[in-house]
């Protein structure tokens, strides 16, 4: 893979987690309430709009991305997310890694790394 | 079977929201080519309508996802979410035709299978789990 196009990979996964951790932060607040007011809650603080900067960045690091590969093998390759995520919220919010969950990950793992080094 | 039925609607509506726009950003990366990193790529891009296709494929999947983020642990969801994977792969054989080579073939179903893993594993802990 050449080096502009691994950057972008990289970056694609390091923003996509980023947004989801922001996003599971700023939903998942106990003190949010319901409806419009879970929204405004939301708004007023930073996570929600950390998750979109990051996303608004990813947008444009994805399409770069895509358009360098065929869209078949970057939606494989881009899976690393699932991976990248789940590890993520075992350290931040504990989530628990099941025997099935770990070998979930490797086996996407495995997956992205046949696809990456199939040329 | 209520909350079942909700998260299958929800990730069915996600699994479409996010194939529309994986479409629409490769139609819109391939009318923008060659990738840059300045004011003239941005323009090639938005003066496009196809990163609008992109950007409305995204605004469904948030609201979509916020809504099943607020009860569904992130890393389980997140997984079911990526089973766009296969019907993006499949559109696009069809639509770019892109050729599916055996690497290509053997990757996609070792990523498929751990992603069938990740959906069990959310099944069981959501069966062993108090409502």
């Amino acid at each position: 893979m050449p080096p502009l196009t691994f950057g972008l990979w990289l970056a694609n996964v390091l923003l996509d987690t980023g947004g989801q951790l922001a996003f599971k932060a700023a939903a998942s607040d106990p003190a949010a309430g319901d409806g419009l007011a879970r929204w405004l809650h939301m708004a007023r603080r930073p996570w929600l709009w950390l998750g979109i900067g990051c996303y608004v960045l990813e947008f444009l690091a994805w399409i770069a991305f895509l358009s360098l590969l065929p869209l078949s093998r970057a939606i494989l390759l881009g899976s690393i997310n699932i991976v990248a995520v789940m590890v993520a919220g075992r350290l931040l919010f504990g989530e628990k890694l099941t025997r099935l969950r770990v070998a979930g990950i490797a086996l996407v793992t495995l997956g992205v790394a046949i696809v990456g080094a199939g040329g | 079977m209520k909350r079942g039925g909700f998260y299958l609607t929800g990730f069915l509506l996600l699994m479409a929201f996010d194939t529309v726009g994986a479409i629409s950003f490769k139609f819109a990366g391939m009318h923008a080519l060659p990738v840059e990193a300045n004011a003239a790529w941005l323009l090639r891009l938005f003066e496009k309508p196809w990163v609008y296709g992109a950007v409305a494929g995204y605004i469904g999947a948030f609201f979509t996802w916020m809504g099943l983020l607020r009860h569904a642990p992130i890393g389980p969801a997140f997984a079911a979410s990526h089973l766009e994977v296969v019907s993006v792969t499949l559109l696009s054989v069809w639509l770019f035709h892109e050729p599916l080579t055996l690497p290509h073939a053997l990757g996609a179903v070792a990523i498929v299978a751990g992603i069938v893993c990740l959906g069990l594993d959310e099944s069981r802990t959501a069966a062993a789990a108090p409502a």
